[in-house]
């Protein structure tokens, strides 16, 4: 797909929205979802979902719980696949090709889609050995390549420091903050164009939430973003683009600071000044 | 008071007592079972002291020694329908039950005697106790001693003298001999003949093979001759050299006056152990415990199995339940991973998850005739035509043996170990699987590296309950592999070392074989128990080495708290 084509289905699923604060111009686009639709056996959860996901940006999705962020969320890299009885129409691209196609290797696209979830999910391994897991998998066995990728992803995810002494500790010992800093160094070291975060500080305490924070925001030069939030002010401090959900309807996308000050939509407003939701 | 019992059934503690009264109810019951059998069975092995008095039975009486072993009180009533007379007035009286041995020259080993005509009891120290190859035990007062016919020593006395004792010197130094000489017999026998034997037979097997395949490579046939004359002569120089131990062996003998007054022969190459059990002391007697319970462990039987050791059946046991576990565990965890990972859950799942769960209530002796028919007959005839055509019409894995065993059991117990992993891979928990996708990993990738490691607790949990039920089990064990007596063990030095078409002995099979099969139930009975309290150890201590295992596992993959 040329650029041209991509812009213009940008405009379209703007337009249709009518975001005046969405302006996609300059970036560059790693995702596009074209009219998705997901349902969960008869029930519909997603009702035809258009946007666009901005490369190295922070995009934020917002709204209040069952409101289809997380699935949606989910589909980028396949995860409802795991899900038995759901069925999914509409195109989902990254970097112009349908992830949904029959002849994708839905490993390979995992790869390039990374995912931290909401709890941290360490494997009871070493360390090391779960940084290492991703790239074992890959069939990457020599030892100076996984040390090398280990120490980069750890500091990536400003957990080296903390960790440099027991890499061969189990990292079930770490407090939750540090588990979930692993985790996305886990997610980090197999190298995705695409990280996922599924609400990744729900679960931890005020100071390992700010970490997190700080974290995306140094990972953004490196990775396109996308993470679901429950916190309104983690959405406006951390990203650059909200999309607000509700209902499994997109109803606002636009830029953060711009959604959050003077919303276009009478439910985003209502949401973000708390009166539901 | 209504109101009170209502407020105290309200407060529930009834229910804490009913609870408590059944944990207690089980735990003395437990208890008291484990005890029964440690106490009667360990017991067996202490020496006794040996009695002697005047048994005096109208106007009869006579001399009688031996060892009490137990007592009972019969009613007077039978006592007199029985011919024998009660005074007026007496309900009931005591009966002993003695243990009198010298099966060879009394009529019974085992005598009833009413407790009141026994006189003039006493325990004299010089009364010797031998335990014997046949016959079961001797119990007389040692006389002579012999060598080759000669007598060499006399003394006719009863009470402990200088003189007696140098005479049982002298008898213990010269059974410490026949000891030591049927020792080299049997590592001649046993070891040495027992490989050329084994080897024998399978140059016949091969020579068999040959003429089967009507080969008729000369060289071969040759080599087989050459190798077989070797072997020969081999066996004709040991078979010279048994001659000369066994001429030794037999050349001395001793006399000995029995209860009735006799004096006999017997030859010391039939005593196994000799000792004056009055004249022991505490730190005697503990010592020669220690040496019964240690022959008992690690000795063969003999006499029909009521002597002796059964190190054989402990090791057939613990042979059996090893290879029993490692058949059924990859069969029952791979079962386990297909219908709870990938098998499409619906009508058919739901139909084999009962099916497995029955098969578990199968009665075993149904796994048995199973065995038999199945695994015996059908697969083992099959694997003798096609690879044993040699050595019919005698079977190989044609009949019941270690391997078929070992299968039935794992059979039996595949359905536990299926259960348990099934339910240790529900518990792991959806974040862990999702997080190795997410990397990139496959299904089978996340199955093998995260998911069934976390799950080998639960494996090992199955594979506990699994050697807890088959380790126990005997009824299908008989049909389809455990004798009686075992020649050799199906673990041994000559190749292939491990032999699974061999019969074995099993400690449950040996319990039932000493104590109803047995032609001398009084002999047997201690062993019976001895045997059952074993074999009670011997699965805790399979279980427990299992639990470790689990624990360390545990520990390892504790995640599943999360």
């Amino acid at each position: 797909m040329t650029s041209e084509a991509k812009t213009h289905a940008i405009d379209i699923a703007s337009m249709q929205r009518g975001d005046s604060n969405l302006n996609l111009a300059d970036e560059q686009i790693t995702l596009q979802v074209q009219d998705l639709r997901l349902s969960y056996g008869d029930k519909e959860a997603l009702h035809g979902i258009n946007m666009d996901i901005p490369k190295n940006r922070v995009t934020a999705f917002i709204g209040p719980s069952g409101c289809g962020k997380s699935t949606l969320l989910r589909c980028f890299n396949r995860m409802n696949d795991l899900v038995d009885n759901c069925s999914i129409s509409g195109q989902l691209l990254l970097d112009g090709d349908n992830i949904y196609d029959r002849t994708v290797n839905v490993a390979d696209l995992r790869r390039r889609v990374g995912m931290v979830f909401q709890k941290p999910n360490p494997f009871p391994k070493s360390i090391y050995e779960n940084v290492a897991y991703g790239l074992r998998i890959q069939g990457i066995n020599k030892k100076r390549v996984i040390d090398e990728t280990v120490e980069w992803a750890l500091r990536s995810a400003a957990l080296w420091d903390e960790v440099k002494d027991r890499l061969h500790e189990s990292a079930l010992g770490m407090s939750g903050g540090q588990q979930q800093r692993l985790v996305i160094a886990r997610t980090v070291a197999v190298k995705p164009e695409v990280l996922l975060l599924d609400e990744p500080a729900s679960a931890l305490d005020p100071i390992s939430t700010l970490k997190i924070e700080e974290l995306i925001h140094e990972l953004k030069n490196d990775f396109t973003i996308v993470i679901v939030t429950h916190n309104m002010q983690q959405a406006a401090r951390v990203s650059d683009y909200t999309a607000f959900m509700y209902m499994g309807d997109l109803i606002e996308f636009g830029a953060t600071d711009a959604l959050f000050t003077k919303p276009e939509k009478k439910q985003t407003e209502d949401y973000i000044t708390g009166r539901y939701g | 008071m209504r109101y009170s019992v209502n407020e105290w059934t309200k407060s529930g503690s009834p229910w804490v007592w009913l609870n408590a009264g059944a944990v207690a109810i089980c735990v003395i019951m437990v208890v008291g079972l484990l005890g029964l059998i440690a106490v009667r069975g360990l017991a067996h092995f202490w020496p006794a002291d040996v009695m002697q008095a005047t048994y005096t039975q109208g106007e009869q009486s006579r001399r009688i020694l031996g060892e009490m072993v137990q007592d009972e009180m019969v009613p007077a009533e039978q006592l007199r329908g029985a011919g024998i007379q009660v005074p007026e007035g007496v309900e009931a009286l005591r009966r002993d039950l003695l243990k009198v041995g010298n099966r060879d020259f009394l009529p019974a080993d085992f005598v009833w005697a009413m407790d009141n005509m026994i006189t003039e009891r006493s325990h004299p120290e010089m009364v010797m106790v031998a335990e014997r190859l046949e016959w079961g035990n001797f119990y007389g007062y040692l006389r002579e001693i012999r060598e080759a016919g000669e007598t060499l020593a006399r003394h006719d006395g009863y009470a402990k003298s200088e003189e007696y004792l140098n005479v049982w010197a002298e008898f213990q130094t010269r059974l410490e001999r026949v000891l030591e000489i049927r020792d080299q017999i049997l590592e001649i026998e046993k070891d040495k003949i027992g490989s050329i034997n084994y080897e024998i037979e399978r140059l016949r097997l091969q020579e068999r093979s040959l003429e089967l395949e009507q080969s008729t490579d000369a060289q071969a046939y040759a080599d087989i001759e050459a190798r077989r004359a070797e072997l020969n002569a081999d066996y004709e120089v040991l078979q010279q050299d048994l001659i000369d131990l066994y001429s030794q062996i037999n050349r001395d003998s001793f006399t000995a006056e029995i209860a009735d007054g006799r004096e006999v022969e017997i030859r010391l190459s039939k005593v196994v152990r000799a000792f004056l059990p009055n004249n022991m002391g505490t730190g005697d007697k503990l010592m020669h415990y220690g040496a019964k319970l240690w022959e008992f462990l690690s000795d063969e039987p003999r006499e029909a199995n009521t002597e002796g050791g059964i190190f054989p059946a402990i090791f057939g046991t613990v042979m059996m339940v090893i290879l029993m576990s490692v058949l059924v565990t990859p069969f029952g965890v791979i079962a386990a991973v297909y219908l709870r990972e990938y098998a499409k859950q619906g009508f058919v799942t739901r139909l084999i998850r009962i099916a497995v769960n029955n098969l578990a209530g199968v009665p075993s002796i149904v796994y048995g005739v199973f065995g038999l028919g199945f695994f015996v007959y059908f697969l083992g005839g099959t694997i003798d035509d096609l690879f044993f055509p040699e050595a019919k019409p005698s079977p190989t894995f044609g009949t019941g043996g270690l391997m078929w065993a070992s299968i039935t059991l794992a059979l039996l117990t595949v359905p536990v170990v299926i259960v348990a992993t099934e339910e240790g891979l529900a518990r792991i928990p959806r974040s862990v699987r999702e997080g190795s996708l997410a990397l990139g990993a496959t299904k089978f990738e996340t199955l093998i590296k995260v998911v069934l490691p976390m799950a080998s607790p639960a494996m090992m949990t199955g594979v506990i309950l699994a050697i807890a039920r088959a380790a126990g089990e005997v009824a299908p064990l008989m049909l389809v592999g455990v004798v009686k007596l075992a020649p050799s063990l199906p673990l041994d030095g000559n190749y292939p070392f491990l032999h699974l078409d061999q019969k074995f002995m099993h400690l449950g099979f040996h319990i039932y074989d000493v104590g109803f099969q047995s032609p001398n139930v009084e002999a047997a009975r201690p062993l019976v128990y001895a045997t059952a309290f074993l074999l009670v150890v011997v699965i805790a201590l399979l279980n427990f080495s299992a639990i470790a295992i689990r624990n360390h596992l545990r520990e390892k993959y504790k995640a599943l708290e999360m």
